[in-house]
């Protein structure tokens, strides 16, 4: 017992968590073989379809909440992944480049490595709370996410109050932040928590105001409603209709996710690194990820309350008409008879030898295998995009997270480019714009807005 | 924070718990005050506490500890901490002769050294009353000029970055970058160069450099003029900037303020036209002047040497003259017993020194006046009133190098 302990022991924390794995994935086949010979999965699954039939609501709302919590970690991910390439190509650097290709697998790497780490808490800490902060933080984050709508029938919840939820939840982080900058015993974290509490209280105000025109629009707080309510072209989106608000909800967006200018929360030339100061190992990771998970999840908001969500640009059906182009969609291989199997069989290697054939011709120092490399995976780029464009056509939610990931992206990209650019503003100049500018400005829009509905609808009436 | 005692594990035995005072987290020295003013600074009032900046911190510039006595975020008091990087580098170069003195003085100004190392170089040959080969005093301005634009080009970069811009950095370096490998192509070295000596410099110009430079010359100041576009008419950087950390131009002359930190204020002082050495006089420049003397007039101000220096490079390679690269000096040089003071414009200011020889080969003192160490003194002039985060942008904007500080 002690040589399996003491073995135990020497692991690093990675191989105390992969280890287990191993073993359970060993016992796995031999649990499924047993299992199904005596009878018993194919009972225990006929009861779980059973309960789960009986429940399908709990059901679905568990899946969304596990679906969504896995959602954000890869997220996270790519938006650092994009964060680091970017700001590197401002910069005039190559930015990560060995870690798979162009980088990519770098954020992932890093947050292995953070998971990896010493778990360490510093001397003088008020423990209890010092470990919560983080939790705190990451659930405000993600609990959010569960009312954004991804695509037609693609959301976690539809709530009538699903903005209102919003703004209770994202406002919850700024607890985690006033808990970790207090109970870190170091006077950079202090500074911190009590930055991060005056800016983003002032901030939530001005965002709140701000989404008070598109509701007096909408006539709904459900993201839903919203989105479908902004159907049809780009014209119809709330941004046109609701600039002022479009302008201050982004600027309101960047201080609440505590991004450069605004990013005194953690200002790294003044106060170290504000409240994540003490923090080391996972729980730092947990506060860099709430706050990657924040950019995302307020880029989706602003996107769903001004950009039309997953409403299409334009109408996919009017543009092919004005082009004189049909595309029939669906497919029936049958029809094709034998000539399937001639597809199936000589249609790829064919493709890739036309591929690959401009490649070894033209670059003289290639080999031919080089170049059967790059026109098989040219080949695949080109199924990819074929399949991509017929599931764009056959499933609206394709063509839904499609563009909303496209919305999304662009608006964190956004993000991502003003960090690249902008130095930061000063605490006195930060909350200054919030109440002298930002909340007044907000003011006249709901007033603008609202005499505007009182005029058009008399109109009407 | 108060002096309540707190519990916490011992450090000796972290089993146990152990009762401290709590000041030992305020920075307050574990002694009783020195000085008056020590005792005064150390008295916090109600609702203020203490907070350091540095040695150990994102943004300071080298190993300077400032004490910050804070009210929220707005700066009472400070107290600046000095010494983490001193060397004693004046008595180590009265222990090896003239010629180890250039070696040891060039990590003073480490961002710059061509300059700092030319102190012993000028002390030595004002002594000998030596006159330098004309293309060796071509090739120290060259360099000169081409140090100045380096250090200057990371001063714009550092005053952004502790402002939270992460771009301007890299440009900065950038440019650095192409200027140090231009030089270690010429002297060997990327950052202590080792490239003056007592009546000339250590090798003529090679293909390598002068390849280097003209490359970097056709572009430069299309690059200089593109980077500026990022910061000049940003609105957040005007604003953080702009009447912060002002100083009158009285003032500055009262306290050896120098360099652009002094002519930000109006004061037209370049001891380059000044007190002329070198070959200076025989080239055509302007002296950059503003009169906010506030940070941002010191930011645009690097902007004008960087162009003027470019300006006297292209003059410089005009007129570079043939002939030897050295003066005729014996090996075992020793200078006549006598006192000399030079100065020369270094990147941050008068840069000077006071070499006295009691006629053998050693220095019998060599006394260094560092700029950064002068301007660095502005900070208790213009810090307190301000808040925390603009601490940082005026020590960027006054641009210390602590080699030359702590000596």
């Amino acid at each position: 017992m002690t040589v399996i302990g003491r073995s135990w022991s020497r692991l690093t924390p990675a191989g105390k968590v992969l280890l287990p794995l191993l073993a359970v994935l060993l016992a796995l086949p031999v649990l499924l073989v047993v299992g199904w010979a005596t009878g018993f999965l194919p009972w225990l699954i006929g009861l779980l379809a059973q309960v789960l039939g009986a429940n399908a609501d709990i059901v679905r709302f568990l899946l969304a909440a596990t679906v969504l919590l896995l959602f954000t970690v890869p997220t996270a991910f790519v938006i650092i992944f994009m964060e680091m390439k970017l700001i590197a190509f401002i910069n005039l650097r190559l930015g990560p480049n060995r870690q798979g290709p162009w980088g990519v697998l770098s954020s992932t790497l890093h947050g292995l490595k953070v998971l990896a780490k010493e778990d360490f808490t510093p001397t003088g800490v008020d423990v209890p709370v010092f470990t919560l902060a983080p939790v705190v933080v990451y659930l405000g984050a993600i609990m959010t996410i569960m009312v954004i709508p991804f695509a037609p029938g693609l959301f976690g919840l539809d709530m009538d109050i699903g903005l209102l939820y919003f703004f209770a939840i994202a406002g919850m982080g700024v607890i985690g932040l006033m808990m970790a900058g207090w109970s870190s015993f170091n006077k950079y974290s202090l500074l911190g928590g009590l930055r991060a509490a005056a800016a983003i209280i002032s901030y939530e105000i001005p965002l709140t105001l701000a989404v008070v025109g598109v509701i007096m629009l909408a006539g709904t707080m459900s993201l839903n409603q919203i989105v479908l309510q902004q159907a049809g072209s780009a014209l119809d989106w709330y941004a046109f209709q609701q600039p002022l608000a479009f302008v201050i909800f982004f600027i309101a967006a960047t201080a609440e996710a505590g991004r450069t200018p605004f990013d005194l929360t953690e200002a790294d030339s003044e106060i170290v690194a504000g409240f994540a100061t003490e923090y080391s190992g996972m729980r730092f990771g947990f506060f860099f990820f709430a706050e990657y998970v924040n950019v995302f999840i307020l880029s989706a908001l602003t996107a769903t309350l001004f950009l039309g969500g997953w409403n299409a640009p334009f109408d996919l059906a009017i543009v092919l008409n004005a082009l004189s182009v049909t595309v029939d969609p669906t497919i029936d291989p049958g029809s094709l008879g034998m000539g399937l199997l001639w597809l199936v069989l000589l249609g790829p290697p064919l493709v890739v030898l036309l591929l690959a054939l401009p490649f070894w011709m033209l670059k003289s120092d290639w080999s031919f295998i080089k170049s059967l490399v790059v026109g098989f995976i040219l080949f695949n780029v080109v199924v990819m995009a074929l399949i991509g464009i017929w599931a764009y056509m056959s499933f609206p939610f394709v063509a839904g997270l499609f563009w909303f990931l496209v919305k999304t992206f662009s608006l964190v990209a956004l993000f991502v480019i003003m960090r690249g650019t902008l130095p930061r503003v000063r605490i006195d100049q930060l909350m200054g714009f919030a109440w002298k500018w930002l909340i007044p400005a907000a003011l006249v829009n709901i007033f603008v807005t609202a005499a505007a509905i009182l005029v058009i609808r008399s109109g009407t009436d | 924070m108060s002096a309540e005692p707190t519990t916490i594990r011992s450090l000796d035995d972290p089993t146990i718990m152990v009762e401290t005072p709590a000041t030992i987290y305020d920075a307050i020295p574990p002694y009783p005050a020195r000085t008056e003013r020590e005792a005064e600074f150390y008295a916090l009032r109600d609702g203020e506490m203490l907070i350091n900046l540095g040695p150990q911190h994102p943004s300071t510039h080298g190993v300077l500890r400032v004490v910050l006595r804070i009210d929220g975020e707005r700066v009472v008091d400070l107290d600046p901490v000095l010494g983490y990087l001193h060397r004693g580098v004046e008595k180590i170069c009265e222990n090896g002769d003239w010629h180890h003195a250039i070696s040891n003085c060039d990590p003073l100004e480490y961002i710059a050294s061509m300059f700092s190392e030319a102190m012993p170089v000028l002390a030595a040959e004002k002594l000998l009353d030596l006159e330098v080969p004309r293309r060796a005093d071509y090739i120290r301005v060259l360099c000169w000029e081409l140090n100045r634009i380096a250090s200057h080009a990371l001063f714009v970069g550092w005053l952004a970055l502790d402002l939270g811009g992460l771009t301007p950095i890299l440009y900065g370096f950038a440019e650095r970058d192409e200027i140090v490998e231009m030089l270690a192509a010429l002297t060997g070295q990327r950052l202590l160069f080792n490239y003056l000596r007592i009546g000339g410099v250590n090798g003529d110009l090679n293909h390598d450099f002068m390849s280097r430079l003209g490359e970097w010359m056709s572009r430069a100041l299309v690059r200089i003029e593109e980077q500026q576009k990022l910061l000049n008419q940003n609105e957040i950087f005007i604003r953080r900037t702009k009447g912060l950390g002002v100083v009158s131009a009285d003032i500055a002359r009262r306290t050896l303020l120098s360099g652009p930190v002094l002519r930000a204020t109006g004061v037209p002082f370049d001891v380059r036209r000044a007190h002329p050495y070198s070959v200076y006089p025989e080239l055509e420049f302007d002296i950059p002047v503003r009169s906010e003397g506030d940070s941002y007039a010191r930011y645009l101000l690097h902007y004008d040497e960087i162009k003027q220096s470019i300006g006297i490079i292209d003059q410089v390679l005009a007129k570079m003259p043939d002939g030897p690269i050295m003066a005729k000096i014996p090996r075992l040089l020793r200078i006549p017993p006598g006192r000399a003071y030079v100065a020369i414009e270094s990147p941050r200011g008068q840069y000077s020194c006071y070499g006295v020889s009691d006629g053998s080969d050693q220095p019998f003192r060599l006394r260094i006046h560092d700029p950064s160490f002068f301007n660095l003194q502005a900070v208790g002039m213009m810090m307190p009133g301000n808040l925390v985060a603009d601490t940082m942008a005026i020590m960027a904007s006054l641009d210390p190098i602590m080699g030359g500080v702590d000596k």
